[in-house]
């Protein structure tokens, strides 16, 4: 359980994080997302207690970070960016280290160790010098140093950058597994990762969440959820500017759930029409296009209905703030 | 405790996994040894005596143990594993302690292996035993405070290589202050206070056998010092 409220980080004069809240439950992968530069490694940063932040609150289970840094640290698994090793040990003295690190008692640490590396299929490799070692490997190794004590709090700054597709699969599948009964925190940039994993999105923009919740959520808060896509055929007999665009999107217009309209004429005697909603009118708005043809004495050929996708809902966001 | 010897634990296996916990050893030993017995002309003094032993380690540890210090911190930032283990469940001063405790053993390891040239020397004559071992600990408090300011110098850069100058050159001066009122007329004040601020002030009376509170007070102060503000330096960098 992550409860944050109100974090600020400042360096010197630079706001990194201006204020950001959330909570993420137990049993959830919550997804940081946002463009380089966000805010989503300060973020992670102050929830490991490396920083302290400037004002506001973030508690671990319960306890304050900024009141006992050594006891969050305990509780929380943490995968920085770009997984900082020590080259010149081994795997098996790594993790041996991080495992008297963590005070894990000496009976449990061998079979803690095992176990690790066989979640990050690490298996083998207990010799292997970790400056010998791919860089695939070495985000494993850095993996299984983050789950080696069990942690409830699991927190990963880009797990999967650098690694080829198959190794991203296997880690997917590994931190979904994870967070069946751990909180889990991961920031990304990439989209396709947030989709096939997290239960729960914060995207941040310039120290802030600009959004916040399920995918679907955050795609139905936005304003325009969905965007319809009509051709429509018209009739032969039609009046040479009775369907300009200005008297076709007015009368869509009239009907009170269409937004904003763009009216394309085509060769043939055809229009292509893309419509915005507003939330939750996408079906009110089919019909009003519907209604419309048929009054028209028009030819529906095609309606199509397109959700936002997260990689669009993304773009409207980080890319609106950046314009002002 | 535990958690400072793994720390500690972690920096001696870091020290022998590379060449550089070897190499400081074997020039510790070579340096040592060639230089008292060769250019110290031991032979021809014919006295069963360590003073020329022990008068070149000052100088020999400013210039060699910055070797072992500059690494400590330096290279943590350089690998990016400072914030990790800044992430571990570690105080500040856990971690200063264990890595000074890890230089102090690779020293502790370099003074055993010089034992066999006090046993040589007690074959040729009566040894005061009493007096190698005032002068032993007396070595050893002066690596204990080299490798205390040592850590701090390496906690300020990211740069082995910076560490490592900055430190002989401090080290190297606080070692020969105490030739300066020797060589310049200095008021009386002021030679104390140069005095009183030289490693190798200090150090003399530890050699000639002698064991005063004032010194090892100094030994004390300048190994403390050092290692509280390195802990203050780490918990400061982490407010910014």
């Amino acid at each position: 359980m992550i409860e944050v409220s109100n974090l600020v980080k400042r360096y010197g004069g630079f706001e990194a994080v201006r204020g950001v809240s959330f909570v993420a439950g137990t049993g959830k992968v919550v997804g940081l997302l946002g463009p380089n530069g966000a805010g989503k490694t300060t973020i992670m940063k102050v929830l490991t207690g490396y920083h302290r932040p400037s004002s506001g609150q973030a508690l671990l289970n319960d306890i304050d970070v900024a009141v006992d840094p050594v006891a969050v640290k305990s509780s929380v698994g943490y995968l920085a960016e770009g997984v900082p090793l020590y080259t010149d040990m081994t795997v098996r003295e790594y993790l041996d280290f991080i495992a008297e690190s963590r005070q894990l008692p000496a009976a449990e640490r061998a079979e803690a160790i095992a176990k690790a590396c066989q979640s990050c299929g690490l298996k083998g490799m207990d010799d292997v010098r970790i400056e010998h070692l791919s860089k695939g490997f070495r985000q494993r190794v850095g993996l299984a140093q983050a789950i080696l004590h069990d942690p409830a709090i699991l927190i990963l700054d880009e797990p999967t950058t650098g690694l080829d597709p198959n190794q991203i699969l296997e880690i997917r599948s590994l931190i979904r597994s994870l967070g069946v009964n751990k909180t889990v925190i991961l920031s990304t940039h990439i989209l396709q990762e947030v989709e096939a994993l997290c239960s729960e999105v914060i995207i941040i923009n310039e120290g802030r969440i600009v959004a916040q919740g399920t995918t679907a959520e955050i795609a139905r808060s936005l304003q325009g959820e969905d965007r319809l896509d009509c051709l429509v055929k018209l009739p032969a007999n039609a009046a040479k500017d009775a369907f300009s665009a200005a008297k076709v999107g007015a009368a869509l217009r009239a009907s009170g759930v269409i937004g904003s309209c763009e009216v394309e004429a085509l060769s043939g005697g055809k229009l292509r029409l893309k419509l915005l909603t507003g939330a939750g009118q996408a079906d009110d708005a089919a019909a009003a296009v519907f209604g419309w043809a048929k009054d028209q004495d028009c030819t529906l050929l095609d309606l199509r209905r397109e959700a936002l996708s997260l990689e669009q809902i993304f773009v409207q966001l980080t890319g609106e703030e950046a314009k002002r | 405790m535990n958690r400072t010897l793994t720390i500690a634990r972690k920096e001696i296996q870091g020290y022998f996994n590379s060449p550089v916990g070897w190499l400081f050893v074997l020039v510790f030993l070579v340096a040592c040894s060639a230089l008292f017995f060769f250019m110290q002309s031991f032979f021809a003094s014919d006295r069963a005596e360590l003073r020329g032993f022990f008068s070149l380690m000052p100088l020999l540890l400013s210039v060699i143990l910055p070797a072992l210090t500059m690494r400590l911190w330096a290279e943590e930032k350089k690998q990016g594993t400072y914030e990790f283990l800044l992430t571990m469940p570690y105080t500040e001063p856990e971690l200063v302690l264990g890595k000074y405790l890890a230089t102090m053993a690779v020293v502790g390891l370099a003074l055993v292996l010089t034992f066999p040239v006090p046993l040589m020397v007690s074959l040729f004559g009566a040894l005061d035993f009493g007096q190698v071992v005032t002068e032993y600990l007396g070595v050893l408090l002066l690596a204990s405070a080299s490798a205390a300011i040592g850590q701090l110098i390496s906690s300020f850069t990211r740069h082995q290589i910076s560490a490592f100058i900055v430190s002989v050159i401090i080290l190297t001066v606080l070692n020969l202050l105490a030739q300066l009122p020797i060589l310049v007329e200095l008021p009386a004040v002021l030679a104390g206070i140069v005095n009183w601020l030289s490693l190798n002030h200090h150090f003399i009376s530890f050699s000639r056998g002698v064991l005063d509170s004032r010194d090892l007070f100094y030994f004390i102060i300048l190994t403390l010092a050092p290692l509280y503000v390195t802990a203050r330096t780490i918990v400061f960098g982490r407010w910014r």
